[in-house]
């Protein structure tokens, strides 16, 4: 028998368990739709200069921490060509006249920071062909030259592994050359001391290859900050580095000082800017980029349900997500049932908090859930001032205990009618306020609490009000996180952990911490008792 | 761990309790037989076991109309749910007056408290029963007219108001721990624990008693009396433990708590029977009942009659 339930217990919580690492790790499921907070929308609106047939841009690509999506390119009268070198994309719109008009681009775009934690010391000697060009050098004036020799013997020495050397010389860019963007030359900034944006890179672009280090000067977009108002911002390129140190791009910001991480208000536009630079100057193109935060809700389910489908697994026949949207919206609210039961069966079985009825204090949070808080507890206080009430009222009259239930329930809706008036006036909530399902469950409550009052004497009434509230908070709050309800409604099979955790906590037959405090008095005495003298007993 | 005291003293919890004694112990069908008290009577006729005399039993409220005409003919009565729980619904009358004004016949119930009543408040609390406002379940509810027990004048220093009533856990069939419940001023004259009755634990070998808490505290002499309520040795001893073990027999529940009060003159008679009784009574004998349970369970003898498991009790603990 006892074998039997372990089995059993075991495999209902272990089952979910597994399908959820199966999701996971073999049909590679988020477990949870994704959240959209992050999403960015992307314009760029173009106008090219003069008179031309065709004209290219770079846009931005998937990548490390990039996640682009719902691209919009097409225009009718052009033919667009997307050129993916292997790290970037540059499209090119052409046509058979002239181009009119502005071209626009958007883009959903999912920004994560990159961050490496550690780099790993490297002597790479010879490189594969591809990154040759990442090693050209520039031609530079032969004093800048000489400056750049001395500044390598002065800061470098010592180092031999390229990370080690790398850091060396972000830190001299980073911390040693001021930010001015009227200084637009190496050679001005090898004199000064200061530097644009990209020069800074340029610099750091430099110096890295001339000790034999792949490096490539990346445009970004900064996106703008949450706190900015949200209306579109328009944006400006600036630049970064990347140098390739133990076989990987590390992203490196001279300018705003990030080594080997890039944060996600950053976006990659195209990752070698001299194949761009052309493309973006203003001489050749007008544009303007925008960005704006995607505020659609906090979970991305029409994504998800995409996603569930293509999966072709047993899921995607079987997912919530197939639902109407308004049995949907239902079952997210119904899914946390069980949840609130475990919690309450866990504070009367093992924590022995005394409540009314076994799941009023259930129905109780879903009204909270459904209304608010602040008219939820409003509602507990009038419904308790009501039963006390009632009990010295009512009782008087001696009425037979169906209408007199009646009467309060009559008196309950005569409340809500008060309501309803009063909320008018105010604010438009009021209907959801209003719903059937609280007024049967609130008379029933006064009606126990009145007898509690005669049977069990106030104390003892408020003892349960206040186990009940308290169950009915801790529920509510748990409600409130709404990764759990998102993640209940895409996992429903998470039930079945909860009823093995139930049978769990129906199994328990140790104290209830209530327990301790009843029979506290008793070890006590007992104590006492022993140590006494025994002609006293 | 906070409860290896509880654990060490072999206290009984609610969890334990239910789950692993009146769940296994007890069949669910049989609870009928103690939660309804007229279901208990008829039972306790059939098997002889003493019980208050059943003036009426009141299941409609038609009945009610000529009820007074009816409860006229008796002095004093008790006015009980028959599915009620922790005395919940009684009341107990222990006079009827009858006053004449202009011509006019009133008639008023003194209570045990000494309040006064009249027979509109009388049937409207009947009514209540019917409609099952102390009903375990809410359901609604039969009220019973009981004859009203004296209290045996051995507890006249150790009452107020209310007659005392033994509790005796029966396991299987063996008593294996007793309380007598003292009522007090505070308790309202009722021999309910949680509203401050006296709770005195009796040796199961001799009937005397050994501890006494109100409310878990340790008392030494009645709040009201002043009597000391050390000293107290009940008479009837034997027959008031196999009484409670015979019990068992009647109703074929393992685990049961049976209620007794002592009569002047008839010796003790079963008041009612609980399914679930509860647990207060350790506190009461400062003793854990896991210990003496699982005795019974693993070492006592099986198929013994009432008066052998009376005995082995009484030797045993």
């Amino acid at each position: 028998m006892k074998k039997t339930i372990i089995f059993i217990t075991a495999t209902l919580i272990l089952f979910p368990v597994g399908v959820l690492i199966y999701k996971a790790r073999i049909l590679k499921l988020s477990l949870v739709p994704q959240m959209v907070d992050d999403v960015w929308n992307l314009h760029i609106n173009l106008k090219p200069k003069g008179d031309v047939t065709s004209f290219s841009f770079p846009i931005p690509k998937m990548g490390l921490g990039q996640k682009v999506s719902d691209e919009r390119i097409r225009r009718k009268d052009l033919e667009v060509f997307i050129d993916s070198n292997s790290d970037s994309h540059v499209a090119t719109w052409t046509s058979k006249e002239l181009i009119k008009g502005r071209i626009s681009y958007s883009a959903r775009v999912d920004l994560k920071p990159v961050t490496y934690n550690r780099i790993p010391k490297d002597y790479t000697e010879t490189y594969p062909k591809g990154l040759e060009q990442y090693l050209k050098l520039p031609t530079l004036l032969p004093e800048d030259e000489e400056a750049i020799s001395s500044l390598e013997t002065a800061i470098l020495e010592g180092s031999e592994d390229k990370t080690t050397l790398i850091r060396k010389i972000y830190y001299y860019v980073e911390e040693e050359i001021q930010r001015n963007t009227d200084i637009k030359t190496i050679h001005e900034t090898l004199n000064t001391g200061k530097g644009s944006p990209l020069i800074k890179a340029k610099l750091f672009n430099i110096m890295a290859r001339r000790k034999n280090v792949p490096s490539r000067i990346v445009v970004m977009v900064r996106m703008p900050e949450v706190r900015q108002s949200m209306e579109e911002t328009k944006l400006r390129f600036t630049f970064a580095n990347e140098v390739f140190l133990a076989n990987k791009w590390v992203p490196i910001d001279t300018n705003r000082g990030y080594f080997a991480q890039r944060p996600d208000n950053f976006m990659l536009i195209h990752r070698n800017y001299e194949e761009v630079e052309k493309l973006i100057s203003k001489k050749n193109i007008t544009y303007s980029i925008q960005a704006e935060r995607a505020r659609i809700n906090r979970y991305n389910k029409t994504e998800f349900k995409k996603e569930v489908i293509k999966s072709d697994s047993i899921f995607s026949k079987l997912s919530l997500y197939r639902l109407p949207l308004p049995l949907q919206t239902m079952f997210t609210t119904i899914l946390l049932i069980p949840i609130g039961a475990l919690v309450l069966s866990i504070a009367r079985n093992i924590i022995g908090i005394p409540t009314f009825g076994i799941f009023t204090p259930i129905l109780l949070t879903l009204f909270f859930k459904e209304t608010s808080f602040g008219f939820g507890m409003l509602f507990f206080a009038v419904v308790v001032t009501i039963g006390i009430v009632e009990r010295y009222i009512l009782d008087k009259f001696y009425l037979l205990a169906v209408p007199r239930l009646s009467i309060i329930l009559t008196l309950i809706i005569m409340l809500m009618l008060g309501y309803s008036f009063y909320a008018v006036e105010l604010t438009s909530i009021s209907q959801k306020h209003l719903s059937f399902f609280p007024i049967v469950i609130v008379t029933l409550i006064i009606e126990r609490l009145s007898i509690m009052i005669t049977e069990e004497g106030m104390l003892n009434t408020f003892k349960t009000l206040l186990g009940t509230l308290l169950i009915v908070l801790l529920v509510y709050s748990l409600y409130f996180i709404s990764a759990l309800e998102m993640f209940m409604f895409t996992n429903p099979e998470l039930l079945l952990t909860i009823i093995g955790l139930l049978i769990l906590v129906g199994k328990y037959k140790g104290y209830r911490l209530s327990e301790f405090l009843r029979f506290r008095d008793l070890v006590r005495q007992k104590k006492k008792m022993e140590s006494l003298p025994h002609d006293l007993l | 761990m906070i409860f290896s005291k509880l654990k060490e003293m072999g206290i009984l919890g609610i969890n334990n309790r239910v789950g692993r004694y009146i769940l296994r112990h007890n069949k669910r069908s049989n609870y009928p037989l103690v939660d309804n008290k007229v279901l208990t009577a008829q039972r306790a006729e059939a098997w002889g076991i003493a019980t208050p005399e059943n003036y009426l039993i009141v299941e409609n409220y038609g009945s009610l109309k000529n009820l007074h005409l009816k409860l006229l003919n008796y002095e004093s009565f008790v006015i009980k749910p028959a599915k009620g729980s922790q005395g919940n619904g009684i009341i107990v009358i222990k006079e009827i007056i009858k006053e004449e004004k202009d011509g006019e016949v009133r008639i008023l119930c003194r209570r045990s408290n000494d309040k006064l009543m009249d027979l509109d408040e009388v049937k409207h609390h009947i009514s209540g029963i019917l409609s099952g406002l102390h009903s375990l379940s809410g359901q609604s509810d039969t009220a019973i007219i009981q004859a009203k027990i004296d209290k045996h004048p051995i507890f006249d220093q150790y009452s107020y108001g209310g007659i005392p009533d033994i509790r005796v856990i029966v396991f299987e069939g063996f008593p294996v721990m007793s309380m007598v419940r003292l009522p007090t001023k505070s308790s309202d004259g009722r021999a309910n624990l949680h509203q401050g009755a006296i709770g005195a634990g009796l040796n199961l070998s001799d009937g005397r008693t050994n501890n006494a808490v109100i409310r878990s505290q340790v008392v030494d002499i009645h709040p009201d009396t002043g009597h000391s309520l050390s000293g107290l040795k009940l008479p009837f001893w034997k027959e008031i433990l196999e009484l409670a073990a015979r019990c068992y027999d009647m109703v074929e529940l393992g685990y049961l708590g049976a209620d007794i009060v002592l009569t002047p003159d008839h010796g003790p008679i079963l008041l009612e029977l609980n399914a679930r009784p509860g647990l207060g009574i350790q506190i009461a004998n400062l003793s854990g009942l896991v210990p003496r349970l699982e005795k019974i369970r693993l070492q006592a003898p099986k198929n013994l009659m009432a008066k052998e498991r009376v005995e082995y009790s009484m030797k045993n603990f």
